[in-house]
């Protein structure tokens, strides 16, 4: 009796993941998309915050406030059925950029307060040499800054995975979604969930132990502290 | 080559510099002749520091004027550019860039600005390291020297671009006693070697044994200049002769 309940228990599972699997592909795209547009669009803002023109740096405030006082989801309904409608969006594109530029203000501020721990003197050094404010950035700061930057980034990274969730509720197709479809076509409620919950921590736990193996490798070196 | 026939390489007439309310600097008048070595001295806050920054632009004058090599030094990014290429500058927290080690960063600003090639200024810079006398430690990183012979590369690093003026920041104020030596010692060299230097410091051995003039700057002025013996022995103002008194 209690054999039989575990194998089909067992045989229910092994249906719910071939149907989630499928859908995994399109979570790590919406995710992947989505941060690259974050980490490009976060590195913009950040420089505008440090630059030289008020207007810029305002501006970039603004924007940072903005968009981590509302709701990403909120963020998503906007973009899928405001701006998305005025430029035929479709799902994968509306959650890619919604996602995106949500997470591009976390990251912006992660770059900035980063960038701006850097020490005054390592730029001065750097400029009394000759070196164009690009190269200080790129050639004295940015690889300094990056020992700062990596963890909390790869972090937000890896809450975006959890994040794309949210874009299921404008009927994209990835993990979140086929656990509803699952769900409302066989009505196993606790086990889809279950399934999809089981799903979410392999990849953020697998995603945890590649930074924490990111974070060793940059802590090696011999690598002083600048004095 | 030599960017103007004048044999005032650095010339400051009426420098004013403020930092918000506080007058740092109230009209500054200096010059310096190619190959002089001088000596600033003068209590914290008096503007010492925040002259020698104006001098490379690290920060900018709100009045008067600075000509450097023939240089003016203004808001044109071509001369502020040209003036850091010919001004060197030593910080007193050496300000080395931790991620390099002291070979690449003595190397990285002729890569990057006089464009030579990785082999070119790995080769000067190790020639440099060994002028310090820090060949054996090119490949180590910043984290894994002293004080002293941070500075070192430091002072190797400004060299590296071929400065024709050599600016010095309270170099040895952050060292501990026994390394000052061995910092001093490479001015010394750098000084016999004919190099223009402008060097803040409290060390009066290395004013008397090596520069040519001292200048006493006190409230953001220059209080009193002369030769180095003859300012120290026989100062004339009565704040000089008081901060003397106090220091020496």
């Amino acid at each position: 009796m209690m054999i039989s309940y575990l194998a089909e228990q067992a045989r229910i599972f092994v249906d719910i993941f071939a149907y989630l699997i499928p859908a995994l592909p399109a979570t790590l795209a919406i995710t992947i998309a989505a941060f690259v547009l974050a980490v490009v669009l976060g590195l913009l803002v950040s420089l505008a915050r440090l630059c030289g023109l008020v207007f810029l740096r305002w501006l970039a405030k603004a924007y940072v406030d903005i968009l981590r006082g509302i709701p990403l989801l909120v963020q998503i309904f906007f973009i899928y059925f405001g701006l998305g409608k005025i430029l035929h969006l479709d799902r994968f594109a509306a959650g890619v950029l919604a996602v995106g530029i949500c997470y591009s203000a976390y990251l912006a501020e992660i770059f900035r307060s980063g960038i701006a721990a850097i020490e005054k003197g390592q730029h001065e050094a750097a400029l009394s040499l000759g070196m164009t404010h690009f190269q200080v950035l790129r050639y004295v700061i940015f690889p300094q800054a990056a020992r700062i930057i990596i963890p909390p980034s790869a972090n937000e990274f890896i809450a975006s995975l959890k994040d794309s969730s949210l874009v299921s509720i404008i009927g994209m197709r990835e993990l979140t979604r086929a656990g509803r479809e699952y769900y409302s076509q066989y009505f196993v409620d606790f086990q889809t969930w279950l399934a999809v919950g089981v799903l979410y921590l392999i990849m953020t736990l697998g995603l945890s132990r590649i930074v924490a193996l990111l974070e060793r490798k940059f802590r090696v070196h011999g690598y002083g502290v600048a004095r | 080559m030599q960017m103007s026939s004048e044999n005032n390489i650095i010339v400051v007439r009426d420098v004013t510099k403020n930092f918000g309310n506080v007058r740092a600097l109230c009209g500054v008048n200096l010059t310096v002749k190619r190959g002089a070595v001088v000596v600033i001295v003068g209590p914290s806050g008096s503007g010492k520091s925040t002259m020698l920054r104006c001098l490379n632009v690290l920060e900018k004058i709100d009045g008067g004027s600075i000509v450097i090599d023939g240089i003016p030094v203004d808001a044109d990014s071509r001369h502020i550019h040209k003036v850091r290429t010919e001004v060197g500058m030593v910080f007193q927290s050496f300000n080395l860039f931790p991620h390099l080690t002291a070979a690449e960063n003595v190397s990285l600003a002729p890569r990057l600005v006089r464009k030579k090639s990785q082999k070119e200024a790995e080769a000067e810079a190790l020639a440099l390291l060994k002028k310090v006398g820090l060949a054996d430690k090119a490949n180590a990183y910043p984290g894994q020297l002293s004080g002293g012979q941070m500075q070192r590369v430091a002072i190797a690093r400004a060299l590296a671009m071929r400065p024709r003026i050599m600016l010095f920041d309270e170099p040895t104020s952050a060292l501990d006693p026994e390394m000052i030596g061995e910092v001093l010692a490479v001015m010394k060299d750098l000084a016999h070697e004919g190099m223009t230097m402008l060097v803040v410091t409290h060390e009066m051995g290395f004013a008397r044994q090596v520069a040519d003039r001292l200048l006493f700057f006190d409230e953001g002025r220059v209080v009193e200049e002369g030769p180095v013996v003859e300012v120290l022995t026989k100062p004339r103002r009565p704040r000089t002769k008081e901060f003397f008194e106090k220091v020496l």
